[in-house]
């Protein structure tokens, strides 16, 4: 192969990476409001035993997810602004079971659920606290 | 590999007592670990494949990429805070940084390594056995995984541990053999 050849190669195999990058950067932290009627029951999370009178944060992670580390600082932030919202943190490790239910494809993975137990927005990735603080005002405000 | 973070409380933070590292080390080394792929790359590229098992074993792309394979043995097995790496960034680039905001828990790090390591150790031996494009592809696959790592933070690690435990081969009934 031409020095030439092998130059374009690894500058493609750079340009390719940096979009996959980019594109992932994008979707990080995304809030979507799909599955809004589904009702999660307290007993199905693991170490609640009722839904906080506001909203109650959960969050999906695994031992070895780092971004989930920064994930559960933010989350824990967020919840003791308000007087009642709290933040469970899931380890699926424990419970590969909620990992299929909750349809958890990556770590972390957030659900916003209101007093009630619905899923009231589903945050894929690192979540932006701003974005944390709009969605529980919006349940709040409801 | 210990099981010191199970607990039966679910949160996952960095506990009190736990030596935490600097996130940015293992972020370094995977950038030097890209560069160096992009290197076995391009001289597997420029090198014609030998046709006989020492001829291969002897090219140099695939010299390179026999340290990177020891190294990410050395990060999986070690640990990450012991990684050749984590000392030159601990010499040279961390005393020029601001203090970490945050720690960061060894162990998703020293899984990746683990995952570098299977994929590399995959290449390292279809190149041995004469498979065309085995050191390429792999090469080009730890490259992609180390440049998401170190320039966007992205985790494949995690990714493909999630997968593991959906699919049952890692999670609650082998919660101490990750």
């Amino acid at each position: 192969m031409t020095a030439i050849s092998a130059v374009l190669i690894v500058v493609s195999l750079v340009v390719v990476s940096t979009t996959i990058g980019l594109l992932f950067r994008a979707r990080q932290g995304r809030v979507t409001h799909r599955g809004v009627e589904t009702i999660v029951k307290a007993q199905d999370v693991p170490g609640v035993e009722r839904f906080a009178a506001g909203a109650t944060l959960v969050q999906f992670s695994t031992k070895v997810c780092a971004p989930c580390r920064a994930t559960h600082t933010v989350l824990e932030a967020a919840a003791s602004e308000y007087a009642n919202v709290s933040h469970v943190d899931i380890d699926l490790t424990q419970r590969p079971d909620i990992a299929k239910r909750f349809r958890v494809m990556q770590t972390p993975t957030t659900l916003i659920l209101d007093s009630k137990g619905r899923v009231r927005a589903r945050i894929g990735g690192a979540p932006r606290p701003a974005s944390v603080r709009a969605e529980i005002d919006r349940i709040l405000a409801t | 590999m210990s099981s010191h973070q199970q607990s039966s409380k679910p949160s996952l933070a960095v506990k009190p007592g736990q030596t935490g590292i600097d996130p940015r080390g293992p972020r370094f080394g995977a950038g030097i670990t890209a560069v160096l792929l992009l290197i076995v790359i391009a001289l597997t590229l420029l090198t014609p494949t030998g046709t006989t098992t020492l001829a291969r074993a002897s090219e140099p792309g695939f010299v390179l990429f026999a340290v990177i394979t020891v190294l990410f043995g050395w990060g999986a097995i070690a640990g990450i805070q012991r990684h050749p790496y984590g000392a030159i960034f601990r010499a040279l680039v961390r005393p020029r940084l601001s203090l970490p905001t945050e720690l960061e828990d060894p162990i998703p790090p020293t899984f990746s390594q683990g995952v570098g390591f299977v994929i590399t150790v995959a290449g390292f031996t279809l190149h041995l056995l004469g498979v065309p494009y085995g050191l390429l592809i792999t090469a080009s696959a730890a490259f992609v995984a180390a440049f998401l790592n170190s320039v966007f933070g992205y985790c494949l690690g995690c990714q493909i541990y999630l997968v593991l435990v959906r699919t049952g081969i890692l999670g609650h009934s082998a919660a101490t053999g990750y």
